[in-house]
């Protein structure tokens, strides 16, 4: 087979994905050690400490929290950062960069800036959403959205707005122009970016120590409570299931796109 | 009958300008061109009338109806792109049938109307292709039947041909214009190529930064071009400098370097009598050989130049300090001539133009 990538590339390419791989090994097999306590390389293999993890009240309703949080989270920002990308995209007016930069700032301040602020601003301006899921969906909107405007951003950079125009002349108003035309062709960026906003929420951590409510806590804040007084492996193997989500998600996801597509193409 | 009027229309951009007090005419039927240099406010003009600008003053008029403040699609315009803008999660069928989709037409219309439309253009049996298995000519007709199919009241083009090769070209030029003779759609058409609108034109719009310069048929705007711009833009130009010695009507007698000789003034302009102008001869219109002992005027000069091309042979004649281009046709009968051979040059006194 003829190579594509010079060797020097490869060879990077290789060590790259050992990288990123590395940390996801070794939470996967801490999770499944058979012995007391999280190590690594782990002492023998066994399933101890996942049914330890589906036995255990905290962390399965912390998973299923940080589920619902970052699926209601995700159809936020992907609405609002659908609108944003393309306000910004379409808007001629001076400081056009400025607002893209402002947007996307959430992505750049560290997670506890932005968990502290909310947190100081819900507490004294009495709205009474301190420290509950209303409060911590608004903080992880805030968090992911900057990730939708940022793929869409780009999908419509690619994206000629004479097929807009062109549809608007043939007789199509300006909704129907964009739900027939412009969606189908940023549908791609619009997935990616709600996958992006429901993984960036799931293992959001920062905002969600400022925001959460004690009885409620998504799931990085209940394996590091429970991290800090015992040093138990089912926080592995919660770690196993979070990526098994993570990685579901995106395989339904690009599964859902085609199907839709494949809908499109049938109803002429 | 006036089909199509702007009256004073404008456009800023910020402070840039890129149409300025245009005023236009066109016909019911007629294939009219917009033709420019880049950047001289073709394509506002067309977006203006297709509703995708707003002109900053003015007014624009189709059959009768001020449409200058309706959106795009309450205006029954059809435009075609220069990259034609096929919607690429489409095939060939839907983009045809997305006007139709649009006026809510039942499917057995619709699917009748496209197939006569694909039929029209020379596409029947790409029905179910994308635009990615399309070439360039075949984008080029999907693009234009999908505007065909809705029978708007107008069709604009802009630089249709520019994105296809030199060979394409040629042969979409008559297609294009035969088609739009057999609709008996006005058009209007945008290009920077002035071969392109000679040849498709009945009239042509010269313009310059976002102004028009002359509104002609392709005959007077190749031979009597208002100035000298227009005269260097459109096909291929001899200019030379002389000073105005008389005017009589619209003959005027010219000194160049010591001869006389008489241009058609485009304008009837007495006042110019004593001062500088340009005469403009085109390549073709010289002879070197005179068929014609009363042809006048006559120049001497040297060949300095000899450029073969098969069906033709272009000099390049040196005359005092001025040099011309002449283009003759590769015929036996006419002599070839060598470098540096000293010529008589002449040219019908009706194929000079005096422009001031
Ligand atoms: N949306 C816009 N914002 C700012 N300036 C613009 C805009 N559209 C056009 N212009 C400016 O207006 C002028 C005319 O542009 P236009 O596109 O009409 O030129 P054109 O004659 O079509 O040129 P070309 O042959 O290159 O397509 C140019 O100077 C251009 O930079
Ligand atoms: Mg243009």
């Amino acid at each position: 087979m003829e190579r594509k990538i010079p060797l020097p590339m490869l060879i990077l390419a290789i060590l790259g994905f050992c990288y990123l791989l590395f940390p996801i090994l070794v939470v996967v097999l801490a999770g499944l050690t058979t012995g007391e306590f999280l190590t690594f390389p782990p002492k023998g293999l066994s399933l101890r400490w996942v049914i330890s993890f589906l036995n255990s009240e905290k962390y399965l309703s912390a998973f299923f929290f940080s589920f619902k949080l970052a699926l209601m989270t995700m159809i936020v920002s992907t609405i609002l950062g659908t609108a944003v990308a393309l306000f910004i995209a379409r808007s001629r007016f001076v400081g056009r960069t400025a607002l893209r930069a402002f947007f996307l700032s959430p992505v750049v301040l560290p997670g506890v800036v932005v968990g502290f602020a909310l947190y100081a601003f819900f507490i004294t301006s009495g709205l009474g959403i301190s420290r509950t899921i209303w409060g911590l969906w608004i903080g992880h909107i805030l968090y992911s959205t900057p990730y939708v405007i940022g793929t869409v951003g780009a999908s419509l950079a690619t994206f000629d707005v004479s097929l807009e125009e062109a549809a608007r002349s043939l007789g199509a108003s300006p909704m129907r122009a964009f739900r027939k035309i412009t969606f189908p062709n940023i549908a791609q960026g619009i997935q990616a970016g709600s996958i992006f906003a429901f993984i960036v929420s799931f293992g959001q951590f920062e905002v969600s120590l400022f925001l959460s409510a004690p009885n409620s806590e998504p799931l990085p804040i209940a394996m590091y409570n429970s991290l800090r007084y015992k040093f138990e492996p089912d926080a592995a193997a919660a770690g196993i299931f979070a990526i098994t989500l993570v990685i579901a998600s995106v395989l339904l996801t690009n599964r859902l796109v085609n199907i839709r597509r494949l809908l499109e193409r049938q109803d002429g | 009958m006036v089909y199509v009027e702007f009256s004073t229309i404008s456009k800023h951009f910020g402070t840039s300008v890129a149409v300025a007090d245009l005023d236009l005419q066109i016909e019911q039927g007629e294939f009219f061109s917009l033709l420019g240099p880049s950047g001289c406010g073709k394509s506002t003009t067309l977006r203006m009338l297709a509703g995708f600008v707003k002109p900053t003053t003015g007014q624009i008029r189709v059959n009768g109806r001020n449409v200058t403040a309706l959106p795009p699609e309450a205006r029954d315009i059809g435009i075609v792109f220069q990259n034609y803008a096929i919607f690429p999660h489409m095939t060939v069928f839907d983009n045809i049938a997305f006007g139709l989709v649009e006026r809510k037409l039942p499917r057995a219309e619709i699917k009748q109307k496209v197939d006569a439309a694909l039929a029209e253009v020379g596409m029947t049996g790409f029905e179910d292709r994308y635009e990615r298995e399309l070439s360039g000519g075949q984008k080029q007709r999907v693009a234009l039947a999908r505007v065909l199919v809705i029978e708007p009241e107008i069709l604009l083009l802009d630089e249709p041909l520019s994105a296809l090769d030199k060979k394409m070209r040629e042969e979409m030029k008559y297609w294009i214009k035969n088609i739009q003779k057999s609709v008996g759609i006005t058009t209007i058409y945008v290009t920077h190529d002035q071969s392109e609108a000679l040849t498709m034109s009945d009239r042509i719009a010269v313009m310059d930064q976002g102004r028009v310069l002359q509104i002609g048929t392709p005959v007077e705007i190749y031979e009597q071009p208002a100035s000298r711009f227009i005269a260097e833009f459109i096909g291929e130009s001899n200019l030379l400098d002389g000073t105005a010695l008389d005017v009589h009507g619209a003959v005027c007698s010219i000194d160049i370097d010591g001869t006389t000789v008489t241009g058609r003034l485009t304008q009837n302009n007495a006042a110019i009598k004593g001062q500088a102008v340009t005469l403009l001869v085109r390549p073709e219109m010289i002879r070197l050989h005179s068929l014609d002992a009363s042809e006048k005027p006559k120049l001497n000069g040297t060949v300095r130049e000899i450029i073969y091309q098969g069906s033709v042979v272009r000099y390049r004649i040196q005359i005092g300090h001025q040099h011309v281009m002449v283009e003759v046709a590769n015929r036996p009968d006419l002599a070839r001539l060598d470098l540096d051979d000293d010529v008589e040059v002449y040219w019908n006194a009706d194929s000079g133009v005096a422009i001031p």
